[in-house]
């Protein structure tokens, strides 16, 4: 049977953890836990750090929810990661200092990616930081030539994510019939 | 062992715990062991997050001090500061690892010469506001994350569900071609044209004002984008389908006010955010029924995907939006290629037209060239399980 994956990315704090687990049917794999085959000589160095979850389907498919280790210098997995992904769910923090930075960092960095496939951009913490707006986001996704979906996103809660996550799927492909 | 005795000591600062593990492996594995994360008393190096908020404090306040250890900064732009060596993310081992030789040369060099490093001239490194969060925020899963946030989450309605919730307008079939010319209604003869008027007025003027409207109490704050109404949904949603007959000249009016009434301090339940109040409102007042502002023989544009997590979520809004977002369509092809009731494209457009995100495309290109049908993607049977499994089709 296929494996069929959907990547969470974004800087470290924007949610990727709390959005996967909202959407997962399985507790999120304990990082600790997946280290058991690692080096063992010291435990700081040997935890593997990825956000893993599962979606169970009818019919026993399986959709792989995996998120990106949070810091953005360890894109040298991103390319192993996003293979045979559906597509992107990338998950902005609207406290940090510079959101449209992140958003660009991160839209460059899986550019081929999304190109292949499709992206949708949750941006958490706007009940804590209003500014950037919503708008905002879309006038400079606009200078760069795209306009995914951009949703105000609480990634505590589930049916934000689930949001996020269809419209994602309805870029992919719009002809998708919903359930009556 | 020797590759052991030769590993610089690092501490790590603006981190969490995740990233200080992840960054310890990083060293260890693709930096080759040049270096090794201890505490930071021992560290004969800092490094630093040079982007979150909370780093840059903590670097701006330890460059403060008249430290001698040399700081490696890891950021998503150069870093320009003395005695600091930027690394710019993503950061490649070889980077890292010339960072750190480069230190490591100078720790030899002060060592041998017996020079101390220059204090670092303070410098603010953020320009923008600080706005400092207690620690960095580490996502654990726990129960105090299962919280509630001040704006509600969308709800989402399917086909049996909408016209329970939005009605119909008697005597029109809204779905029938033929009929089309009769499905279109102005918002100006209803609330909902008057509440439009209201939030421009009161956002040009950038004032906290109250909507006279002989109806119910109701403040418009154009600084924060919300409303208050002192009415629930189903009072709201009777009054929205009202036709308001002014011939006497009994307008609505706005005025400021200058302080918040009590009841409003006591209610915050009853705010709104605008967008979201005007969106759910021109649903109900469409009823299923399009502006006739819009040709429905022309095309349609969306500006861009509305922010569908704050808003009431329509039977098969997300694919109308999904479609329009690529190209601009008349109402009839939208409802023809994705195989929905004509409805659905109507009450959709009313909305999205209340808020500004929507509108009658007057580019000649977008009239003179046919939009193409959409291509199915392989994969649509897979992608329309996920949809029914997070709609909650079934368990």
């Amino acid at each position: 049977m296929s494996q069929y994956k959907i990547i969470f990315t974004g800087p470290v704090g924007a949610g990727k953890t709390t959005a996967i687990n909202s959407i997962s049917d399985v507790p999120p794999i304990k990082t600790d836990a997946a280290a058991s085959d690692m080096t063992k000589s010291r435990k700081a160095a040997t935890t593997v750090a990825m956000d893993y979850g599962i979606m169970n389907l009818v019919g026993g498919e399986k959709i792989h929810l995996y998120g990106t280790p949070g810091q953005e210098r360890f894109d040298f997995m991103w390319d192993i990661l996003v293979n045979g992904g559906i597509g992107l769910i990338l998950l902005l923090d609207n406290t940090r200092a510079d959101p449209f930075q992140d958003m660009k960092f991160f839209l460059e960095a899986f550019d081929k990616f999304i190109t292949q496939t499709s992206v949708a951009i949750g941006v958490t913490q706007m009940d804590v930081s209003t500014t950037p707006t919503i708008d905002d986001y879309h006038l400079q996704l606009k200078e760069l030539g795209i306009t995914p979906p951009v949703f105000a996103v609480d990634a505590r809660v589930k049916n934000d994510v689930s949001v996020l996550v269809q419209s994602l799927l309805f870029s992919l492909d719009p002809g998708l019939e919903e359930e009556a | 062992m020797d590759n052991i005795k030769r590993s610089l000591k690092v501490a790590l600062h603006g981190m969490d715990e995740r990233s200080v593990r992840t960054m310890a492996m990083y060293l260890k594995g693709p930096c080759q062991g040049v270096a090794v994360v201890v505490d930071a008393p021992s560290a004969e190096i800092d490094i630093f997050d040079g982007d979150s908020i909370t780093s840059k404090k903590l670097l701006t306040e330890y460059l403060a001090k008249s430290s001698v250890k040399p700081v490696i900064v890891l950021s998503l732009q150069n870093v320009y500061l003395d005695n600091v060596v930027s690394v710019k993310k993503p950061v490649k081992a070889e980077d890292m690892m010339g960072a750190l030789a480069e230190v490591k040369a100078r720790l030899e060099l002060a060592a041998r010469q017996e020079i101390k490093l220059s204090p670092v001239v303070s410098e603010p490194l953020i320009n923008k506001e600080i706005v400092v969060k207690p620690t960095l925020k580490t996502y654990v899963i726990n129960q105090d994350e299962q919280q509630t946030t001040k704006h509600q989450t969308a709800m989402q309605m399917n086909d049996a569900a909408l016209n329970a919730y939005i009605g119909n307008v008697p005597g029109v079939d809204v779905n029938d071609p033929a009929q089309f010319a009769m499905a279109g209604y102005n918002p100006k003869d209803y609330f909902q044209g008057y509440m439009q008027s209201a939030i421009n007025a009161c956002q040009e003027k950038k004032e906290i004002m109250q909507l006279h409207s002989g109806w119910r109490p109701l403040i418009l704050f154009p600084e924060n984008h919300e409303i208050w109404l002192d009415a629930d949904d189903k009072q709201l949603r009777a009054f929205a389908s009202l036709k308001l007959d002014n011939p006497s000249g009994n307008k609505m009016s706005l005025s400021p006010i200058n302080a918040p009434l009590p009841e409003l301090i006591n209610t915050p339940e009853k705010l709104h955010n605008m967008d979201a109040f005007i969106w759910k409102l021109a649903c109900w007042t469409s009823k299923g029924r399009y502006p006739d502002s819009i040709n429905i023989e022309q095309p349609v544009y969306l500006k861009n995907w509305p922010n569908f997590t704050r808003l009431l979520i329509t039977p098969h809004a997300m694919r109308i939006a999904a479609l329009l977002v690529r190209e601009p369509r008349t109402l009839g092809d939208v409802a023809r290629i994705l195989n929905i009731k004509p409805q659905y494209v109507f009450v959709f457009i009313s909305a999205a037209c209340a808020v500004g995100l929507a509108g009658q495309a007057r580019r000649a290109a977008d009239v003179l060239v046919e939009p193409a049908d959409i291509k199915p993607s392989q994969k649509q049977g897979l992608l329309g399980r996920i949809i029914s499994k997070l709609r909650g089709s079934y368990a």
